[in-house]
This record gives C-alpha cells, structure tokens and sequence, in this order.
C-alpha cells in the first residue's frame, strides 16, 4: 500500500520553508578576536629574536674557535655542523655525535653557548606557555570557534540568551523536537553544563555578555538561519538590551523576553513587538484560572509542559472567601491585583512598611506566628507564600498549615535547590518563575498553533476541557502525546487536494486509519485553523477545505498513517470513501471505471512528479 | 623619535645590506661569496621578520609577506650550500655558487621591496 518514499518526502517536504532574510546591519565580530591573535604574535617579539640571536652567535662563535681534525690538522667544523650541533644541544636532546672531538677552547665555547640557548628556549617556550594560558587569548579562541560553528549552521535555529533553570528546561524541550539551538551565557559554569547536557545536536555556547551586540552577532543574529532569539537571562537589564538589540538589528525576528518588572516590560515593548513574559503575572493568571476553571487549568499547564508530561492533577480550590498573602513585593501585587480581579478578599502580610497605607496590610514578619495569627487563618481559604526566601516561605507554610489544615497553600519556589522541600510540603500551588517562564515560551515557539489553542481555551469554560482531558486520556494515554500540525496545501497533503476542492472531505472520514478504515486513528484533532479564524477542536462532521491548517495530538505512529494518507492517491481513496484504486499510474489509467478516476487523472501530473 | 621605529628600520635595512653585501661578485665564483655573510644575512632576515609580527596595517601585512619570501630563499640558498659543501662528491664549484647566489638575488629583491616599504611609510608619514 503506502509508499515509504512518499511518506519520508512528505516528512522532508513538510518542513516550513525558511525565509531567508539578508541581514540589514552586518556587525564585524571577529575584529575583537584577531585583535588578540595580533597581541599574542606581538608579545612573542622579544622570546623569539632572544632565541635567534643566541642561536647565531653561538653557531658563529663554534665555527671560529679553532679545533684539531682527526689528521692532527687545524681545522674549523663549518656552520652546518655547528648549526646542527647547537641544535641537539640548545633544546637539550644532546645526542652527542660529533665530527671529530673538541678541543678546550671549543669546550669553553659550547659550555658558554649551552648555558645561553638553555636560557633562550627556557624563555621562549615560558612566555609561549604563559600566552596559551592567558584568559583573553583563550577567550579569543573560543569565539573563533563558536563563530565558526555557528556560521556553519544551515537549519533553523533559536538563539537562546542565557542558559539558566528555564533555559535549560526550553533547551531539553525543543532539543527533543530537534529544533536546533544556540546559547550565549555570561556564567562559564552555565555553558560548561550545556556541554555535559545530554542533547542530540550539538549545541554551540558561547561565554560572553549578551547585551554585548557583537557578542549576538557572532552567536548568529544577523545568520539568514536565525528563526528567533529568546531573552531569557536573569537580568532584566540585559533581556532588555537584547530585545533592544534584536529589534533594531533583525526586525523580521520573533523575540521572546522574560521579565519580573512591568516597567522594564513596557520599554521592551518600544521596540517591535517582543513577547514578554512575566512569570509572575502569569502565575496570578493561572491561578485565577485555576480557582474559577480547574479544568481549564489542567489541561493548560498539561499542554504547556512539553512532550512526555504526565497528565498533572486537578485540584479543587476554594471559590469563595478569604485570602491572606505573604510577601508584597512585585510577585504579591500581581497576585493580589489577580485575586481581587475574581472578586475575593484579600489580606496582606508585608515585612517592611511602605509608603502607603493599604486597606488589609497587616505589617510584620510573615514566618512569626504572631503575626500570622494576626491575619486569622482560621477564617481564611488560602494562604500565598510569596517572599524571595525559601527559607521563609516554607516555615510560613508549615505553621499555617498546623493553624488550619484546610487551607489551600499556593508558594513561590525561588532556588531550584529547595524543589525537593516544595515537593514534600505536597502544596495546592507552586510557582517556579523559571519553569513558567520555560513552558510559556515552549508554547509560543513550538507551534504558533498551540499558543492560539491555549490562548482560546479558557473562553470554551470548565466542561469542555474536562471533556478534552478525557478524550486526550482515551486516545493518547496519560502521557502528553506530541502535538503536529498539518497544512492541507498542495506540499503536505497532495493526495487529497483535488476532494478538498471539490468539498467532499470530512475530518471524521480523514482520521480513520489505512490499515482497516472502521477503526479510527488515535488521534485528537485540537484546533483547525481557516483564513486566521480558529476552531478549537473541530467535530468528525467538519468539511475541511485546501489550506487549512490543523493542530493534532496523537502519538508519533498514528502521525505517520495519517501522513501516509495525506500523499498517498490509493491510501486517501481507500480512506475517504472505500475505494481501491490502483497504486501506480498506469493501471490508474488503465482502470478508467473508477468514479473518482476524473479527480485522481486531474493530478496525474503531481503524482508522477513525486515518485 | 620612536625607538621601536629605530630598531624596526635598523633591521629591515641591515637584513638588505647584508644581503646585497653576498649577492655582488662574480656569480659562479665561490671565492668572493662569503658564507658567513650568508649566515648573517638570514639570522638579521629572520629578526626582521619577528619585528614585523602583529602589525594590523595594510602596509603592515605587506612588510611581513616580503621578508617572509627573503627568508625562504635565504633558507633555500643556505641548503643548496649545505648540500653543495657536505653532501655533494663534486664540493662547492661553479654551479652550486650559482644556485646560492641566485637564490640570495631573489631574497635581496624581496629585501629592497621591503626597504622601498619602509621608505615609502616614512615619506608618507604625517604627524597630526
């Protein structure tokens, strides 16, 4: 049946087409390191004309001190022999072969040049020595090297500034998709650990400051390969050079850039349309949602978690009533600023007194228990530890908890060393900036597709994705399947393209699978995308028409029946409609009966084209 | 007055001196080419080339290809000589003084090359 030529075209094909920008400013980023190269040749000046002028007078003066031949005749060794003599001498290998023995005056001579040229090698090899070790000029080296690697790229790749908890996260994540990658990390460790790191491709890491833009350029911004740069170190002064950078540089780029401070976000936002990220202010947002849409909150942080992830529970918070949290800093006021949005009460504990006297701010030390006692857990539903202290949080978690075991415990994870303590506490809610920031951009770079679906999803209310859920975990297991898109254009779906004109395809008929058309692929069609109108999870009954794009989940076997059927003529025919035509083309045109023949004919042209 | 620019010109120059010194006389005649002059003449030719390392300049780059050539044929005429002195039954005759002196002719082409460089540099330097 299904040719496996056609399906690896198909796979090969499928690829989005790069659009190959000529880079608009070209930054000169190998000047800094040929600069070093210039320094180093400079400093080995002196070693090398010590070693030169020693090498001459010692061969000239063992070629004037007269010696006697093995004739008993005065005789002078010539210069070739008195070169290759303080050669094996000067570098100590000493082989001693001599023409003829030497005479006092000639031993006075080599003992003088034998102590001069030691000296000279010593130095010149020292100061050869001392320059490989010098920081700079091994800096130099690396960058040479990286720019070279980099240049060498020819697939598309994202390039990642800094290569912290959520870099590493997004780096495994699109490592498994075999999207390519490249990492600029000012901490030498970082990059070391990305070397250590297990990834597939090999992945060039470069230490230097990012917000340096010849540092960018070498790690390829202005590469026609570049599908993107992420910001994601933890200065928020740097993310902000680097959007700034990539902005003015490379304007056709998607940027993605992580901050915690909306003023910072605002001025990104002055350059070109950047995706900012605020960890914190997403996780008010999911809470939120998790406190009016369990569901909904399930299958999102679900879907954002990556391929493999197991299926997180649902949990039931508290709807109605008081809430007290700890810590008012940047996190607390989006937190605080969310919670009031859905209508709650809110209660707040800040250690430091501000300025301004809020309604509900009770001041003092969060992990007291008089001043939690304050705030009255006992009447409240849930408690937000959200100081920039581990430590902290998790005492204030624990004695709220003994005052009221009944409270819904949401805390923010600061190091990713405390995770094992956060895990045991077994919290309602944990925030880990860096995990957050990870799964958002996972979700707005890895398919476009999956960020509208997950844009457009909580409008669809708690039921729908319960209903979801069920079906992904009928279908696809516990385990997140991976997601695929699929375009019904004339390159990914060329078998099909004559019955999506004419109208005749449903989704339902689509997914049914080519070995025994009654059983249906497990796959779930998620979100159907036609002329920038979306429709989350289309039903069996839509009629799909050429250029629509489709977002599935389903595991990678079933992925491959439908592509089958997607380029295959026989294969769609059986599927569609029940129908055996034959495979090749001449007995395709030799069997003339077929009803479908006149659509299969009209294509007859692609068709031989791909086999 | 820049003292590297008095060793840097020092060199360049005795490298072509001695080098001419070697090349006049009689071509096949090994009396009036002196060996040590030779010797002199690639040893200051080798310094020269040290001192040229690291210059970024155009001019620069240029300076260190012609004494890179000088030595090679300097090096070059040094092993004609060797192989004609130690290696050969026939010893030093005409024709391997030739070799050596010829070969030392194109190294002194390479030298004044270097020494027009270096006078050029110097006419068209302007201060300020």
């Amino acid at each position: 049946m299904s040719n496996p030529l056609l399906v690896f075209w198909a796979l090969f094909g499928r690829r989005d087409p790069v659009s190959r920008v000529p880079s608009r400013v070209h930054i000169e980023s190998s000047s800094q390191a040929s600069s070093t190269i210039f320094l180093v040749m400079r400093r080995m000046r002196t070693p090398l004309i010590t070693l030169i002028v020693i090498f001459s007078i010692s061969a000239v003066g063992l070629t004037l001190i007269p010696g006697v031949g093995p004739d008993g005749q005065a005789a002078r060794i010539s210069l070739f022999e008195s070169f290759y003599f303080m050669s094996y001498t000067a570098t100590t290998i000493g082989f001693g072969e001599l023409p003829w023995p030497f005479t006092p005056a000639q031993r006075l001579w080599v003992t003088f040049s034998i102590y001069l040229s030691v000296i000279g090698w010593a130095y010149a090899i020292g100061s050869l020595l001392t320059l490989l070790q010098d920081r700079s000029f091994r800096q130099a080296l690396a960058l040479r090297r990286f720019t070279r690697k980099v240049a060498r790229l020819r697939e598309p790749f994202l390039l990642l500034a800094g290569y912290g908890r959520a870099g590493e996260l997004l780096a495994k994540d699109f490592d498994a998709l075999g999207q390519q990658l490249v990492v600029i990390d000012e901490s030498s460790d970082r990059v070391d650990a990305l070397d250590l790191g297990s990834y597939h491709s090999d992945i060039p890491g470069l230490v230097a400051d990012a917000a340096d833009p010849h540092h960018l350029s070498a790690a390829g911004l202005d590469h026609p390969f570049c599908a993107g740069v992420l910001a994601l170190t933890n200065h928020d002064e740097t993310n902000l050079a680097v959007t700034m950078t990539a902005a003015l540089l490379r304007p056709d780029l998607p940027v993605v850039s992580r901050t915690v401070s909306a003023p910072i976000a605002e001025r990104m936002h002055a350059f070109g349309t950047p995706t900012v990220v605020n960890p914190f202010d997403r996780f008010g947002e999911h809470l939120r949602l998790a406190l009016n849409a369990p569901a909904s909150y399930q299958l999102l942080t679900w879907l954002e978690a990556g391929p493999g992830a197991e299926l997180p529970g649902r949990g039931r918070p508290p709807t109605e009533g008081r809430w007290v949290i700890c810590g008012y800093g940047r996190f607390g006021r989006e937190v605080t600023a969310d919670l009031r949005a859905g209508g709650l009460d809110v209660t707040i504990i800040e250690p430091a007194e501000r300025g301004e006297s809020e309604s509900g701010v009770i001041v003092g030390d969060a992990s007291e228990p008089r001043v939690l006692a304050r705030a009255d857990l006992a009447s409240a539903v849930g408690l937000v530890a959200g100081t920039d202290n581990d430590t902290t949080n998790l005492s204030m978690l624990a004695a709220a908890r003994r005052l009221n075991p009944q409270l819904f415990l949401a805390a923010r994870q600061n190091r990713p060393t405390s995770a094992a303590l956060f895990e045991a506490m077994r919290l309602d809610a944990l925030l880990v900036p860096t995990e957050v920031v990870a799964h958002e951009v996972y979700a707005q770079i890895s398919t476009p597709m999956l960020w509208r679906f997950i844009q457009e999803m909580p409008a669809r209310g708690d039921q729908w994705a319960a209903d979801l859920i069920q079906r992904l975990r009928d279908n696809c297991g516990r385990q997140l399947p991976a997601l695929w898109k699929v375009k019904l254009d004339g390159e990914q779906a060329p078998a099909i393209g004559g019955w999506l004109a004419e109208g005749r395809v449903v989704l339902g008929d689509l997914v049914r699978s080519p070995e025994d058309r009654e059983r249906r692929l497990r796959v779930v069609p998620l979100l159907l995308l036609r002329d920038g109108q979306a429709v989350l999870t289309p039903d069996g009954e839509t009629v799909l028409a050429r250029d629509d794009e489709l977002l599935f989940a389903g595991q990678g076997s079933e992925r491959r029946e439908l592509e089958s059927t997607l380029v295959v003529d026989s294969t769609a025919a059986y599927v569609l409609f029940d129908q055996h035509i034959p495979s090749s083309w001449i007995w395709r045109k030799l069997s003339r009966k077929n009803p479908t023949t006149s659509a299969v004919a009209d294509r007859g042209g692609t068709t031989t084209h791909h086999r | 007055m820049n003292l590297e620019k008095v060793i840097f010109g020092f060199f360049v120059l005795l490298a072509a001196t001695l080098n001419f010194g070697f090349f006049i006389g009689d071509i096949a005649n090994p009396a009036v080419h002196n060996i040590y002059e030779l010797f002199a003449a690639l040893a200051v030719s080798l310094i020269a080339t040290v001192l040229k390392f690291g210059d970024r300049t155009q001019i620069g780059a240029v300076h260190l290809a012609t004494s890179l050539v000088a030595d090679l044929q300097l090096v070059a005429a040094s092993v004609v000589w060797i192989w004609a002195e130690e290696i050969s039954a026939d010893g030093i005759d005409a024709g391997s003084t030739a070799s050596v002196v010829s070969l030392s002719g194109g190294a002194l082409l390479a030298n004044l090359v270097s020494v027009v460089l270096l006078v050029t540099e110097t006419v068209t330097f302007h201060r300020g």
